[in-house]
């Protein structure tokens, strides 16, 4: 009972202290000295968060290169399956909010109210466009036996009723199979396994190994790892590949788990800027959010060309 | 502080200047798709991505500079973003010079 009586006569005493000697702006808190040491602060707060952000997909980035390095025609057939429209589209949507936000901060800075609540809908309905076209892509996996968890994709007991979608393949892929006439085979999968059985690739690549012997076509984990008894092994070449859906898996997945939590960030700000918070004077949420943002974007630039354009070049 | 004061110093590149920005990234984006279009493999294996990292690389610098307006900042936060990728680089080099360094037998494979 003493103790809190003391505290609130402290706390009282310190807040008149403040109040009495200087001038207090909207904005700024207690312990820092003006708003430049203020700005400074939280300017590199949030850097430190982001180095820790970098890091830990840097992790991410680090599984890719070691499994890259060790099964590159797995990766490339893997990633040649992915629809690199989709990707594509994406990764413009993402520079289009990136803009958008880096108006957001401009017109923050200048305190103009409903430009900043127009742009940062705008930024929120860019990044609501990218979470949907991930969910056509995902949702394409899924009906393909794509994802890589037994269980998790269509369970397809009748190969008449549903047949392999086409539009999930690559174009060039697509041509490729219309000038052959080929029939789209009945797709079955009772129990919801990762499907693969294209070998393509790696025919190609035992091709050119057997014309070239002394040429490094196949690594040396791909030598072991592909084959059983001299011969392509197709479940151990699907494993290989399911290692690239993984992979895929667990990057989009966090990077849209970023974007989401950044669309709560702007249903904040859309808040904050729709009842006039931000002015020349305060804007500092709005340029961390930003950072935040520009940051989930330059992830997507390096996600873009390592999962959907890498094996690319192999199609001609 | 003056209301002059304040927009001098927080004009940075202006609207033309984010949208100079802009264009380079969307050209960055569309020449990316282009480039992994054309096998490159004759100049050296694995030049391809070679290509796309640089050009990842480019528009990560455009964005880090001007959108998050690293230009315009304190020399702190300048070595926090390079210092980040040099733990990177330490990342990936020790990690890759392990793994590519194993011999054939039970590791490998």
């Amino acid at each position: 009972m003493c103790f809190l009586g003391n505290r609130k006569y402290i706390d009282m005493a310190s807040h008149v202290n403040t109040h009495d000697h200087h001038y207090h702006p909207p904005g700024l808190q207690h312990q820092f000295e003006d708003m430049k040491q203020q700005e400074e602060s939280v300017t590199i707060g949030m850097w430190v968060f982001l180095v820790q952000e970098i890091m830990f997909f840097g992790g991410l980035f680090t599984v890719y290169l070691v499994f890259r390095s060790k099964y590159p025609m797995a990766f490339a057939a893997g990633s040649n399956h992915l629809d690199a429209f989709w990707g594509g589209l994406n990764t413009i949507v993402l520079i289009v909010s990136s803009l958008t936000m880096a108006l957001t901060v401009f017109y923050a800075q200048r305190g103009d109210r409903s430009k900043q609540v127009i742009l940062i809908v705008l930024t929120m309905f860019f990044g609501s466009v990218f979470l949907g076209v991930k969910a056509i892509e995902y949702t394409d996996k899924y009906n393909n036996g794509l994802v890589p968890v037994m269980g998790l994709n269509k369970k397809v007991k009748d190969g008449h009723a549903t047949e392999h979608a086409t539009y999930a393949l690559p174009f060039e892929t697509k041509v490729a199979a219309a000038e052959a006439g080929a029939e789209a085979h009945p797709y079955v999968n009772p129990r919801g396994e990762f499907q693969w059985t294209d070998i393509t690739l790696v025919e190609q690549a035992l091709e050119e190994q057997m014309a070239h012997p002394d040429g490094d076509y196949l690594t040396r984990s791909e030598e072991i790892g592909y084959f059983s008894n001299g011969q392509i092994d197709i479940n151990k070449f699907r494993d290989k590949v399911q290692i690239f859906y993984w992979i895929y898996f667990v990057m989009t997945g966090l990077h849209a788990l970023h974007m989401i939590v950044g669309l709560g960030l702007m249903t904040w700000l859309l808040w904050k800027a729709w009842k006039g918070t931000f002015s020349a004077f305060y804007y500092m949420p709005v340029e961390m959010s930003g950072l935040y943002w520009h940051f989930v974007d330059i992830v997507w630039i390096f996600l873009f060309p390592l999962l959907y354009l890498l094996g690319r070049h192999f199609m001609h | 502080m003056s209301d002059k004061h304040n927009e001098d110093e927080h004009e940075h590149i202006g609207i033309p200047g984010y949208l100079g920005v802009f264009s380079i990234l969307i050209v960055g984006t569309i020449l990316t798709y282009f480039a992994a279009t054309i096998d490159m493999d004759w100049i050296f294996p694995g030049a391809n991505t070679l290509v796309a990292l640089l050009i990842a690389f480019t528009k990560m610098t455009f964005v880090m500079l001007f959108f998050m307006h690293v230009y315009w900042s304190s020399k702190l936060i300048w070595l926090s973003a390079i210092a980040s990728f040099f733990w990177l680089a330490i990342m990936f080099a020790y990690t890759m010079q392990d793994y590519l360094t194993r011999s054939a037998g039970i590791f490998s494979g």
